[in-house]
């Protein structure tokens, strides 16, 4: 098994995990009174009101929107994660100009993801 | 109430739009606005961070299958990925001042444009199976633009060499942006980078530019989550449809030859793009 299995498979899990929290979510929500309203297309409800602490909180404590945030969350992290194993594969392989070309691609997603938004609030 | 009809429109919406887009390398996003707010009355902003949310599954979910086929070159689609990042940046911010100003008939607009745009290099080459020989540049060897690949549907082991890497950095630039604007994954583009700009054989092309849209689209869609373009149901619902779809796509596309998965391009690209247009006009008069 060579790092570029490793990488698919690591995709692969993190898809995997991010549905299963989704669909648990979902089941959990389902129920709610709130869910017509948040399924609704004009919902108000959405990520710019949301703290990344509530949700892992709220997941824990078995709160289904906060399962499917946390679903989404991870499906999001699966292609830093990707980036991340790329800069180690290049590494490896001794191939400086890709290690060099993969840690750029990581700082412009980390910049989207941590460093804008300071900036953007 | 809850509406269960809806929920099921969506999924069965989010699964033929996965399909289509692991089929044509498009990624799913790029039907998947269309269907949304042509048929389904949703907000563009929300039905944009929703695809975005889907490009990544589809991306990161037919990943594995496409490394198992060594089809996807990881190399080049790394090495394009600094432009599409950078373009995912720009886009994403002068979305955000669209909506603010509530400009979205612009994105309708655009969305059609970019669509149809994508249309002729695809019918230009659209009766060729593989690229013509060009000669390699100083690119090709500085950035290892080469490779091999089994072809199933040719019966042979295609080796191809790309070219122009600095020409397909500059297309990706553009579909980072454009896929930071409307919130597709901007495969169409990418695959026009990679077959047009850098002369690589469809199959290349396509299954690299799926490889890439998921580190594209996640920085687009962690900005989109900041300005609360992200809603959490409609994103879930699209992402497990899309899934599913993208799923049986991948399993499709190995066995259907290049020039049929052209024509299917083609004909669901012209529709789409002429709605879009359509739609955008009529919001600005």
């Amino acid at each position: 098994m060579d790092l570029n299995d490793v990488i698919g498979y690591a995709l692969r899990i993190g898809v995997i995990i991010s549905v299963i929290l989704i669909i648990i979510g979902f089941i959990l929500l389902i129920p709610n009174p709130k869910f017509s309203e948040l399924e609704s297309p004009h919902s108000r409800f959405n990520t710019s009101v949301i703290k990344p602490e509530q949700v892992l909180y709220g997941s824990f404590k078995g709160n289904g929107l906060d399962l499917i945030l946390l679903g989404l969350m991870v499906l999001i992290a699966t292609p830093v994660l990707r980036v991340i194993l790329g800069v180690i594969q290049f590494t490896l392989e001794k191939n400086k100009i890709y290690t060099v070309i993969t840690i750029i691609v990581l700082f412009n997603l980390l910049l989207a993801i941590f460093i804008i938004p300071l900036i953007v609030k | 109430m809850i509406d269960p009809t809806f929920l099921l429109e969506l999924l069965i919406a989010s699964i033929i739009a996965g399909f289509i887009g692991a089929l044509t390398g498009l990624g799913g996003a790029t039907v998947l606005v269309p269907i949304y707010t042509l048929f389904l009355a949703i907000p563009i902003a929300y039905a944009t961070g929703a695809s975005l949310i889907s490009t990544i599954a589809t991306s990161s979910g037919a990943a594995s299958a496409y490394i198992k086929d060594r089809i996807t070159n990881v190399r080049i689609g790394m090495s394009l990925e600094i432009a599409t990042t950078a373009g995912a940046i720009i886009g994403s911010l002068i979305a955000h001042i669209v909506y603010e100003d509530h400009l979205e008939f612009i994105l309708f607009i655009i969305f059609g444009i970019v669509i149809l745009s994508s249309l002729y290099p695809q019918i230009e080459k659209a009766s060729l199976e593989l690229p013509r020989n060009m000669k390699p540049d100083w690119s090709t060897r500085l950035f290892q633009l080469y490779g091999k690949y089994y072809d199933a549907t040719l019966r042979q082991i295609v080796e191809y060499q790309g070219v122009r890497w600095w020409l397909g950095e500059i297309v990706m630039f553009f579909a980072g942006m454009v896929s930071g604007l409307l919130g597709i994954g901007s495969g169409a583009l990418k695959v026009v980078g990679m077959d047009w700009a850098m002369n690589l054989p469809l199959k290349v092309s396509t299954t690299t530019s799926n490889f890439m849209i998921g580190v594209t689209a996640a920085t687009s869609s962690s900005l989109y989550w900041i300005f609360g373009y992200i809603e959490p149901v409609l994103a879930g619902v699209t992402a497990i449809g899309v899934l599913i779809g993208s799923y049986l796509g991948s399993k499709a596309l190995v066995r259907i030859r290049n020039v049929r998965l052209r024509l299917i391009f083609i004909a669901i690209l012209l529709f789409l793009g002429i709605d879009m247009i359509i739609r955008g006009v009529t919001l600005w008069i």
